[in-house]
């Protein structure tokens, strides 16, 4: 697998995780890393390096919005939400994906269930 | 606890690819903070607690390009506007509305003449006495506006002189007017320099010292948010 490639799954794979779980609730980045790592045993896993720039650039295509707030403790913290647009993503991505993996199953074996 | 925003700031600033706000720091320290605390809390000791932390930036350069590419022109324009222009606007907006509404109910400036008479040589009826103009009910909605725009600029996260300058926009504004009616004034009127000083004086202490002060008073409070509430 060339890296162009890897870095690509990667980025979408990113894009999928991050917006599946901004439809569950708004989230702060450190939450977002945090959650999609425990809920994936580890199997994703987003580094700060990873994960800012990817929420930037889909904040810039307007599919999430941060906004500064206060969260239970009182500290200050810039929450993710998922905008209309970012939730319109949301089906095709999951169908693309579905796609993927199917074909992925039907080549290899290699099921995602 | 190592300083996480200064060394942020500090590490992406050195690189020559990071264009991108104060926000943008503060996000970047904010989860850096987090992790610290999270390997502390697990039991690592300080050393290796930062080592963690570290670890979740590897190349600071390559860091930088990322965001900075991620966050393009318009993304910056937008945090621009929205840390700085908008605030300005509404405090600039809200404090000559604020006088408007005072003039339009009629109420008169509390005049106070200050007499020159003894500085000038020779004694000139014409300028020997100046007032000082104090529209107290304006003068107290000041300070309102002053935080007013500055909770709005600290909001959006923009830097300490970004609040700064927008709660005391108004003053600023009128300063800047005062710098380009000064010069028609006196060309219109015939240059002298005892006219510059009352004139510039005058028009600096009523429109915008005095008024500055006001602004100032609402603003200071939130020119520094608590580090506490942030981390």
């Amino acid at each position: 697998m060339t890296r162009r490639i890897r870095s690509q799954i990667t980025r979408g794979s990113g894009e999928l995780a991050i917006l599946s779980l901004l439809a569950e609730q708004p989230l702060y980045g450190f939450e977002i890393a945090r959650q999609i790592g425990e809920r994936t045993n580890g199997a994703l896993r987003f580094t700060l390096a990873s994960l800012y720039p990817l929420l930037y650039e889909m904040e810039k295509r307007g599919w999430v919005e941060g906004r500064w707030q206060a969260n239970e403790a009182g500290r200050d913290r810039r929450y993710y939400h998922l905008t209309s647009s970012g939730r319109k993503q949301l089906a095709p991505l999951r169908q693309e994906w579905r796609a993927f993996f199917q074909a992925l199953d039907s080549l290899a074996g290699v099921s995602h269930a | 606890m190592p300083d996480w925003r200064e060394r942020v700031r500090e590490r992406l600033q050195a690189t020559d690819a990071f264009s991108c706000r104060e926000e943008v720091v503060e996000e970047i320290a904010i989860h850096l903070i987090e992790v610290y605390d999270a390997a502390r809390a697990s039991g690592l000791p300080e050393a290796q607690a930062v080592e963690v932390t570290l670890q979740e930036v590897g190349d600071w350069h390559d860091l930088a390009r990322k965001i900075s590419h991620a966050k393009s022109r318009e993304q910056s324009v937008n945090y621009r506007t929205r840390s700085f222009w908008l605030p300005t606007l509404i405090t600039l907006s809200g404090a000559s509305f604020s006088l408007l509404v005072i003039q339009s109910m009629g109420i008169e400036p509390h005049l106070v003449w200050i007499d020159l008479r003894h500085l000038v040589s020779p004694p000139s009826v014409l300028y020997g006495r100046i007032n000082m103009t104090f529209y107290w009910p304006w003068l107290a909605s000041l300070p309102f506006f002053g935080a007013l725009g500055a909770y709005l600029s600290g909001r959006s996260h923009a830097s300490t002189r970004s609040r700064l300058v927008t709660g005391l926009s108004p003053a600023l504004i009128m300063l800047v007017v005062m710098c380009v009616i000064l010069p028609i004034a006196l060309a219109i009127d015939g240059f002298s320099l005892f006219r510059l000083a009352v004139f510039g004086v005058w028009g600096l202490m009523n429109w915008v010292a005095i008024p500055a002060i006001a602004l100032l008073l609402g603003t200071l409070p939130w020119l520094h948010r608590s580090d506490a509430a942030r981390a």
